[in-house]
C-alpha cells in the first residue's frame, strides 16, 4: 500500500507544491488518478485511451484504487460506472471515438441519474471508414447530454482538468459527470511538461451522503427509494415533472461555472485582450493558436487568442466581452463540423465575423501556416504562395 | 430574475438559467437575491404568519431517525411547527411516484407536488430535510402551478426556485428561525399557544393488535369463506 | 446499520402517512416471515398496476415475502412489466437504461463490497426474458463469466409484454407474436444452460406453483450469492394477456408448463450444496 495521506481539497488544487515532469498525456491523466482518491475504475480497450486505463489498472495493482476491472463492452462499463457510483463509489473511466458512441446511452443517461464521475475522452475518428487517428468530432455527441465537458489543451491541462473534475462534479449543486476531453495521441502519447502536486498527497475521499441524492446502499433514508423512476405524466405524476428534471441538470451545468473560476482560473484564457484579429480555439487546435499568435506577433500583428477550457458550460458571457471589439474571429478545429465554430457563432451578435476554420480533421496535424493563412486574410494581407518545382 | 410565489406558467424558467445565483456560506436567497440570513428569515417568518395554511413539508432527512442528528433536527422542526399558528406538517416520506394516487392531506411527494398543495389551498410551506434535488424539483412545480410561497430550509446550499432560502440548517438553525418566527408574531400582534399540529388524517382510529375477525359479527363471512365455499371473484 | 433507516424519528410517528407506521410496525424487517404468513403483517409490495392475471405479480409477492434480509437488499430492475410492481416496493430499486442491469449490479456491488466489507448487503436482479437474454445479452453473460456476487431472476413471460406484445429470444418456437406474424423461426433460449456454463454457482427453474419452493428457491439464491458467486433463478411467470390466458386459469396454465418445460429444476455446485446442508441444518436446530 502506497502512503498517501488525506489532504483539503482546495490545498490540493490550489496551493499544494508542485513538482515538474516531463509525461504524456496518458501518464498525466492517470498521475491525476492516483492522488484523487478513486474508488472504482472501470476499463474497455480501444485506441488511443488503452493507455490510461492501463496505467490506471497499475495504479490499482499498486494499491492506489480499491478495484478495477476490464468489462466487456463501453455500454457494460459505462452502466457499471453508473451503479458504483451510486453505491456511493468514487469511479473513473476513460474512452474514444467509437467506443463514446457505444456507450453514450449510458452515459447520457448519467446527468439526470446525477451521477458524479469522471469520464477521460481522449477523442479519435469516428467509423466510419475506421481511423484509430485523433479527429474531435465525438465531443460533438456529448456537448447536448447535460454534462459537464472541458477540453484540455496540452498535458498539463489533462492533469488538471482531471484532478479538479472530481471534485467539481462531486459539488453538491453540480453534482453531474465531467468529461475531460484531448486529442488521441497528439495529447496522449506525446510528451509535455506537467506540474504535478506531491504523490503522496491525496484528495478527502467521496461523502456520498453529501449528496443532492441518496446513494443507493441501505444506509440512508428513505427505505422506498426509486431515485430515478420512470417518470411520465400520469394521475399520479405532474405532466412538469420529466421538464423540471431536466431543467435541473441543465442548472447543475451551469451552477458548474463558478467550480471553473475557483480551481481552473476561469472557462477561457485570454492572450492579448487588445487584439483586432482573434483566434478562438480549444484543445491541440489552442496549442498550434498559440504558436500562431506568436508568429503573427512578430510580424507585427495585432493577433490574440481565445482558449476556450469549458465547453459546458460554455462562456457565453465572457467570450462576448472578449470578441466585443474584434474584427475577425478565427475558429481552428481538428473536426469536420466545426462545432466551436457553431457555438461561438451563437454566442455573439455579429457572428459575419467568425471565419469557421481552418478544420483538419480524419488524423490530420494542425500546420501553424495554415492558421497564419487565415489572418492575413483578416488583414487584408496578400502573401505570395512560393510553389518549388 | 425575481423569484416571486407563481404561478408562472405552463413551464417555469428555472431561476439558474437566469442568473440567480446560490447564496455563499452566511448568506440566504431572497426573491433570487443574496441578503443576509436575518432579512430573509424574517420574511420568511412574516409569510407563515399572514398567509392561509402554513405547512411543513419534512422530507426523509427528518422523517426517520437514521442518526443522532437527523433526529436532533426532527425535534427541532417539531418545536417550530408549535410556533407557527394553525401549522400543519404534512411529510414527504419518499420520492418514488405512488400508485395509484397519494392521498393528498397525508403526503407530499416531490413527483406531484402540486396536488397536495392545491388540495389543502397552501399558501405558504416549508421545505425541511428533502434532498437538493427533490427539493428543487417540488419548489419548481410548485412555482409554476400555484401561488404558494416556499420556504427552503437545506442543509446544503440552497435553492434558487424557493422565495426564502437558507443555507446549511441544521437542529441549531431551525431553532433560530423559530425564535424569528416568535419574533415577528408578537411584533404583529398574533396570540398563539404553543401546540402541537394535528396528525396525519391517515392514521386508523382502530387498533389492528386487538382487532379480529369476530369484531365484523355477521359480517365476518365477507372476509373469511365457509368451509368449502369457493368465491370466484372478488371486488 | 441497515435497521436505522426504517426508524421513524421520534415525535413524527402520528405525523407519518398510515402505510409507513404499518410497515416499520408489522413490516418484515429485522425478521423472518414465512410466505405461509402473507396477509399477516404488511407487505413490502404497495399497490401496483399490473394486470389482473399476471403471473408476475403475484411471483414478486413471494419474492418480497421470501428476502433473508430486506433492510439490506437492493433490487435492479429495467424496462419491462416487473419493475411497475418492483418500484412500489419498500426496498431501494433502481432501473437503469434497458438491459444494463446485470453491469449495474456488478458496479454496485463491487461499490457496496468496497465501502461495507463486512456488512450483507444483497443486490438482486429481477427483469425479464428481453431485458436479460436478447439486449442485455452480454452483460447478463459477462457479468456470470466474472463471477459477480449477485443473484438475477429471469421473470420469463415469454414475450415483451410492455411494449405490446413482440416476440423475445424466449417465446417458444412457432407462437405467433407482434414482430413474428409467421410464428417465431427458431427455438427457445436454454438460459438455464448458459448460466451453467458461464459460471452461474446455484441454478434454478421453477414455475412458480408452489410458494413455499419458491420462497425456499429465492431464499437459497440469495444466500449463495453472498458467498460463492452469481446465481440465476429462471422463473415462468406467464403474460395472460399476450397468450390470452383467462385469469382464473392463470395457475392452472402454470401447473402444465410444470409438467411439460419448467419442471423443477435446482443444480449448485458441491461447495454451495454443503453451505446449503450446514444452514439449513442449523435452522432446523433451532426450530428444534
Amino acid at each position: 500500500m502506497p502512503e498517501q495521506r488525506v489532504v483539503d481539497t482546495d490545498y490540493l488544487l490550489l496551493e499544494a507544491p508542485r513538482e515538474r515532469k516531463f509525461i504524456t498525456g496518458a501518464q498525466a491523466m492517470a498521475e491525476a488518478v492516483k492522488r484523487a482518491n478513486v474508488d472504482i475504475a472501470i476499463a474497455y480497450p480501444i485506441t488511443p485511451q488503452s493507455e490510461v486505463m492501463h496505467l490506471v489498472g497499475d495504479l490499482w495493482a499498486q494499491g492506489y484504487l480499491k478495484d478495477y476491472y476490464r468489462a466487456e463492452e463501453e455500454y457494460g462499463a459505462m452502466s457499471a460506472i453508473a451503479g458504483a457510483v451510486r453505491g456511493g463509489a468514487r469511479a473513473f473511466s476513460a474512452t474514444s471515438g467509437p467506443g463514446l458512441l457505444r456507450g453514450l446511452e449510458a452515459i447520457a443517461s448519467w446527468p439526470g441519474h446525477r451521477i458524479p464521475a469522471v469520464l477521460g475522452v481522449l477523442t479519435r475518428v469516428v467509423n466510419a471508414p475506421l481511423s484509430i487517428q485523433p479527429d474531435n468530432i465525438e465531443i460533438a455527441y456529448l456537448l447536448n447530454c447535460g454534462m459537464v465537458v472541458l477540453h484540455a489543451e496540452n498535458q498539463q491541462d489533462v492533469f488538471d482538468f482531471t484532478l479538479a473534475g472530481f471534485v467539481i462534479s462531486e459539488k453538491v449543486d453540480v453534482y453531474i459527470p465531467v468529461a475531460v476531453c484531448t486529442e488521441g495521441f497528439f495529447v496522449t502519447h506525446a510528451k509535455g511538461y506537467v506540474s504535478m502536486t506531491p504523490e503522496d498527497m491525496k484528495l478527502p475521499p467521496r461523502d456520498p451522503y453529501k449528496a443532492p441524492v441518496p446513494p443507493t446502499d441501505c444506509e440512508i433514508p428513505p427505505a422506498r427509494i426509486q431515485r430515478d423512476a420512470p417518470v411520465q405524466k400520469s394521475n399520479f405524476m405532474s405532466y412538469l415533472i420529466h421538464a423540471v428534471w431536466q431543467q435541473e441538470v441543465w442548472s447543475s451545468n451551469i451552477r458548474a461555472m463558478k467550480y471553473i473560476y475557483k480551481y481552473l482560473g476561469g472557462p477561457i484564457e485570454v492572450v492579448n485582450p487588445d487584439a483586432e484579429v482573434f483566434i478562438v480555439a480549444s484543445g491541440c487546435a489552442a496549442a498550434q493558436g498559440r504558436e500562431a499568435v506568436r508568429y503573427a506577433q512578430m510580424e507585427g500583428l495585432n493577433v490574440g487568442l481565445v482558449k476556450v477550457k469549458s465547453i459546458r458550460p460554455f462562456p457565453e458571457k465572457e467570450i462576448r466581452e472578449v470578441l466585443k471589439k474584434a474584427k475577425a474571429v478565427i475558429v481552428p478545429e481538428h473536426n469536420i463540423v466545426g462545432w466551436l465554430a457553431k457555438e461561438v457563432k451563437a454566442t455573439i451578435p455579429d457572428n459575419e465575423k467568425v471565419i469557421g476554420g481552418p478544420r483538419v480533421y480524419g488524423g490530420m496535424t494542425l500546420p501553424v501556416e495554415l492558421i497564419m493563412e487565415k489572418i492575413y486574410d483578416a488583414f487584408g494581407i496578400k502573401k505570395e504562395k512560393k510553389v518549388v518545382v | 430574475m425575481k423569484v416571486v410565489p407563481g404561478p408562472a406558467g405552463y413551464i417555469p424558467t428555472p431561476p439558474a438559467f437566469e442568473g440567480v445565483e446560490l447564496p455563499p456560506p452566511g448568506k440566504a436567497l431572497l426573491y433570487g437575491e443574496i441578503v443576509d440570513e436575518e432579512v430573509a428569515m424574517r420574511e420568511a417568518a412574516k409569510a407563515l404568519l399572514t398567509r392561509r395554511n402554513p405547512t411543513i413539508f419534512p422530507g426523509p432527512l427528518v422523517l426517520w431517525g437514521w442518526n443522532a442528528s437527523a433526529m436532533e433536527k426532527a425535534k427541532a422542526v417539531l418545536e417550530l411547527a408549535m410556533e407557527i399558528p394553525n401549522c400543519r406538517i404534512i411529510p414527504m416520506p419518499d420520492y418514488r411516484p405512488k400508485y395509484p394516487k397519494i392521498d393528498p392531506e397525508a403526503e407530499i411527494n416531490p413527483n406531484h407536488p402540486n396536488l397536495t398543495i392545491l388540495h389543502n389551498k397552501i399558501e405558504v410551506c416549508i421545505f425541511v430535510g428533502v434532498h437538493c434535488h427533490y427539493a428543487n424539483l417540488s419548489l419548481r412545480m410548485i412555482r409554476a402551478g400555484t401561488n404558494c410561497f416556499t420556504i427552503a430550509l437545506c442543509g446544503e446550499m440552497g435553492h434558487e426556485d424557493a422565495m426564502v432560502s437558507l443555507r446549511d440548517v441544521h437542529a441549531e438553525e431551525i431553532r433560530r428561525f423559530k425564535d424569528v418566527v416568535v419574533q415577528v408574531r408578537e411584533e404583529l400582534g398574533i396570540k398563539w399557544e404553543p401546540k402541537l399540529p394535528p396528525e396525519n388524517p391517515s392514521l386508523p382510529k382502530e387498533n389492528w393488535e386487538t382487532l379480529s375477525v369476530l369484531d365484523y359479527g355477521e359480517y365476518s363471512y365477507l372476509l373469511i369463506p365457509r368451509k368449502g365455499e369457493y368465491v370466484p371473484e372478488s371486488e | 446499520m441497515g435497521l436505522e433507516y426504517v426508524r421513524i424519528s421520534p415525535g413524527f410517528e402520528k405525523y407519518m402517512p398510515k402505510d409507513y407506521v404499518d410497515l416499520v410496525q408489522y413490516g418484515p424487517f429485522g425478521r423472518q416471515v414465512d410466505v405461509q404468513q402473507l396477509g399477516q403483517f404488511k407487505e413490502l409490495v404497495e399497490e401496483h398496476p399490473m394486470c389482473a392475471g399476471c403471473f408476475m405479480a403475484y411471483f414478486i409477492r413471494i419474492f418480497y415475502a421470501a428476502l433473508p434480509n430486506p433492510e439490506d437488499t437492493i433490487v435492479i430492475g429495467t424496462a419491462g412489466c416487473a419493475r411497475l410492481a418492483l418500484s412500489q416496493a419498500a426496498v431501494p430499486f433502481i432501473y437503469g437504461n434497458y438491459g444494463d442491469t446485470n453491469a449495474v449490479a456488478s458496479g454496485l456491488k463491487r461499490a457496496l463490497t468496497i465501502r461495507f466489507p463486512d456488512k450483507v448487503k444483497d443486490v438482486v436482479v429481477i427483469a425479464g426474458d428481453g431485458g436479460l437474454i436478447d439486449i442485455g445479452f452480454g452483460m447478463t453473460m459477462h457479468s456470470w463469466f466474472r463471477k459477480e456476487k449477485f443473484t438475477t431472476i429471469m421473470v420469463d413471460n415469454e414475450v415483451y409484454g410492455n411494449t405490446g406484445g413482440q416476440e423475445s429470444g424466449m417465446s417458444p418456437k412457432g407462437v405467433q407474436l407482434k414482430m413474428a406474424p409467421k410464428g417465431k423461426q427458431f427455438d427457445k433460449i436454454n438460459a438455464v444452460e448458459l448460466a451453467k456454463v458461464a459460471g452461474c454457482v446455484y441454478v434454478a427453474k421453477l414455475a412458480p406453483t408452489n410458494p413455499k419452493r419458491i420462497a425456499r428457491t429465492i431464499r437459497r439464491a440469495i444466500l449463495a450469492a453472498r458467498h460463492f458467486g452469481p446465481t440465476f433463478i429462471h422463473a415462468y411467470t406467464s403474460c395472460n394477456i399476450e397468450y390470452s390466458i383467462p385469469t382464473d386459469k392463470v395457475l392452472e396454465d402454470a401447473r402444465k408448463r410444470e409438467k411439460q418445460d419448467f419442471a423443477f429444476y435446482e443444480w449448485m455446485t458441491d461447495e454451495v450444496k454443503e453451505y446449503f446442508e450446514e444452514i439449513e441444518k442449523q435452522s432446523q436446530e433451532v426450530k428444534v
